[in-house]
């Protein structure tokens, strides 16, 4: 084979793979705006489906909740796992550290069937000892929070691993006490990794259905619950509306994150090029 | 009582460490019992090669570390079981650590306000900071907008704006190349003497160490094997290990010939060499056939094609190597019985002699003051 042919070989892989990743969302994106009312045939172009997912209150209320519990267990996942990350991370001998750094971990290679299914089986025990909780939103963001702790704890504890331990001692040197070297020094060093931690427990807690699935109860259906549920029963097009809005939610969300954080990368380039030539 | 402790006061030097230890794993000496005294305004280098524990004792000083044994006394006042935070000690990082998500001077600013100085009162001495290591103009840079030389001297600014009764540094010149290292090490030891602050520094560079110390210790594996000022360590180390340590050096070994008594002007002490017999000037205690070395500094040997007249204190050879630097020759001079000897020649004396090349049969002498008889 010769190099042209090479390289158009590889080009038209890339475009097989490309096509693989994006071309299911495009027809998402594109059937949304079908009028029709079967998903799989396309008749005219309309609006009609996006003015009946703002009818679907069913679904709003969905999404509502989904947001609702996304925003709450990554509060508290990013809350506890930069605890535990620290501890782990600072603290090299404490009783109960191997324990605590295998806890923090299992999660992440535990299926979420059994993670859920457990959970399941120990709050049933525990409401029936105590009559609380009930299953609902408690319960789901309790799993959430679980699962999205061993996340954080690994992306807060990678940040602090890179961080240079220097920097704390000066801190001290300087006359700051434990606590002060933490929120003066250290918080502001990994609130990147803090940021990124909160946005990956949001987005994990947001599209999960297998552990909502186990700890919610009735009058509570997250929107992949419920996405998940109607698809069995043949899916209507104003999911596809849905599915659009939020495409186009966390492309922006993407797109302005990478552009922002692209521009602050070359700008510290150009400072530390600008310093050494002075 | 009053009395007493401040005539103590008086005598105490600035830092008084007694005694310290720090012992990893319950068998692995870091720092194997340093006693040391530093006077006030003393700039003490800590100098020895990586792992001699010259970097642990500073971070006991600083308070990163506990001491195993043994206590730290500074000003008179036991330091050793204070916190980092509580201790009148500031550090310069080797690495500077100068915080990244603060300004220039919020990074001077940062201890005088764990203080709880007034405002106004930081502002001026920020700005008498920024004066002193002349960076007034950067202030509201960030460290990763400064040049390695100006992050050096914000580092500085910071560790003396608190006006620690002690300075450490650590390896204060070890992160900046090789060509601004001249530079700001004069410009530091002149910020330092102009502040006034007593300073221990650690470092692996012998230069750094004699150019920048009034006083010096040489470690090796925990201790200290010779301290004292870097003139007196270099004509008089007192070991194999300092003389070999301390810049390049040729050391013949021997055995004590005869018993020093008989020697008429100062005392001597004869030493059988492979390659020739040595009188060297000292007044070490020595006994027939003990096995020494004679330490001989390349700088203090000259070299000729005439055989010198006296019996002792010259070795002949051939030239096997020789490197011009412009300023100086180093010539390599192998001898009899294998040894190469390392001479080197300032270039206005090598003038008189310039015919000196490779292969030629020469004969290095010395006077007697050149010669340190080392006994361990």
């Amino acid at each position: 084979m010769n190099s042209t042919a090479l390289k158009w070989f590889g080009r038209s892989w890339m475009l097989v793979v490309y096509a693989f990743l994006f071309l299911p969302i495009f027809t998402l994106v594109a059937y949304s705006f079908n009028d029709s009312q079967l998903v799989t045939v396309w008749s005219h172009t309309s609006l009609r489906w996006y003015k009946a997912l703002m009818q679907d209150s069913d679904l709003i209320a969905a999404v509502m909740l989904s947001l609702q519990i996304a925003f709450l267990s990554a509060l508290v996942s990013v809350f506890f796992g930069l605890f535990s990350a620290f501890a782990l991370n600072r603290y090299r001998r404490f009783t109960g550290r191997g324990l605590l750094s295998s806890l923090a971990s299992t999660p992440l290679v535990m299926p979420d069937v059994i993670v859920g299914l457990s959970l399941l089986l120990m709050l049933v025990s525990v409401q029936q000892a105590l009559g609380y909780p009930e299953r609902g939103l408690f319960t789901i963001l309790l799993g959430h929070a679980l699962l999205g702790t061993a996340y954080a704890t690994v992306v807060v504890r990678s940040r602090l691993t890179e961080m240079d331990s220097k920097l704390e001692e000066a801190a001290m040197d300087l006359g700051c006490r434990p606590w002060q070297v933490f929120s003066l020094v250290t918080l502001p060093l990994i609130m990147p990794a803090l940021l990124s931690a909160f946005l990956l427990t949001f987005t994990l807690s947001f599209d999960d259905v297998v552990l909502s699935s186990f700890l919610s109860g009735p009058g509570y259906s997250t929107m992949p619950m419920v996405i998940f549920s109607r698809a069995r029963l043949g899916l209507n097009p104003s999911i596809n509306a849905l599915a659009t809005v939020t495409i186009v939610v966390v492309s922006i969300v993407v797109i302005a994150t990478t552009l922002y954080s692209l521009r602050q990368e070359r700008q510290r380039k150009r400072d530390m090029a600008l310093a050494q030539r002075e | 009582m009053e009395n007493t402790s401040t005539s103590a006061l008086a005598n105490e030097p600035l830092l008084r460490i007694e005694g310290v230890s720090k012992i990893y794993d319950g068998h692995i000496k870091a720092v194997d019992q340093i006693t040391l005294n530093v006077a006030s305004g003393e700039i003490f280098a800590l100098l020895g090669g990586s792992g001699c524990g010259k970097s642990t004792l500073l971070r006991m000083l600083a308070g990163f570390e506990t001491p195993s044994q043994g206590r730290i006394y500074l000003g008179g006042t036991d330091i050793t079981d204070l916190a980092a935070y509580q201790r009148p000690i500031n550090m310069m990082f080797q690495s500077y650590a100068l915080f990244p998500h603060l300004s220039v001077s919020d990074n001077i600013a940062f201890g005088l306000r764990r203080d709880g100085m007034a405002k106004e009162a930081i502002a001026e001495r920020v700005e008498a900071m920024l004066k002193l290591v002349q960076l007034s103009q950067y202030t509201k840079r960030k460290p990763h907008q400064l040049s390695g030389g100006q992050q050096q001297r914000v580092a500085l600014a910071r560790s003396i704006a608190k006006q620690p009764k002690l300075l450490l540094l650590d390896e204060p010149l070890g992160a900046l190349d090789k060509k601004l290292r001249v530079s700001t090490q004069i410009e530091l030891v002149n910020i330092i003497k102009e502040v006034g602050v007593t300073c221990v520094l650690v470092t692996h560079d012998q230069e750094e160490a004699m150019t920048m110390a009034t006083r010096m210790a040489v470690m090796s594996a925990g201790s200290f094997l010779q301290v004292g000022s870097p003139k007196d360590i270099y004509q008089q180390p007192n070991s194999r290990q300092v003389a070999d340590f301390i810049g390049s050096v040729n050391i013949f070994d021997g055995l004590v010939k005869q018993s020093p008594a008989n020697s008429a002007q100062a005392q001597c002490i004869d030493v059988e060499c492979a390659d020739a017999l040595l009188r060297v000037p000292s007044n070490q205690a020595c006994h027939v056939d003990m096995a020494v070395g004679v330490a001989i500094r390349p700088e203090k040997m000259l070299l000729s094609h005439k055989k010198p007249s006296a019996k002792i204190n010259h070795v002949g050879g051939v030239i096997t190597e020789m490197t011009y630097f412009g300023a100086h020759t180093n010539y390599h001079v192998k001898l009899a019985s294998g040894k190469v000897l390392q001479v080197q020649v300032q270039s206005h004396v090598d003038e008189d002699n310039a015919d000196l090349s490779w292969g030629d049969q020469v004969y290095a002498s010395w006077g007697d003051n050149a010669m340190v008889l080392l006994t361990q």
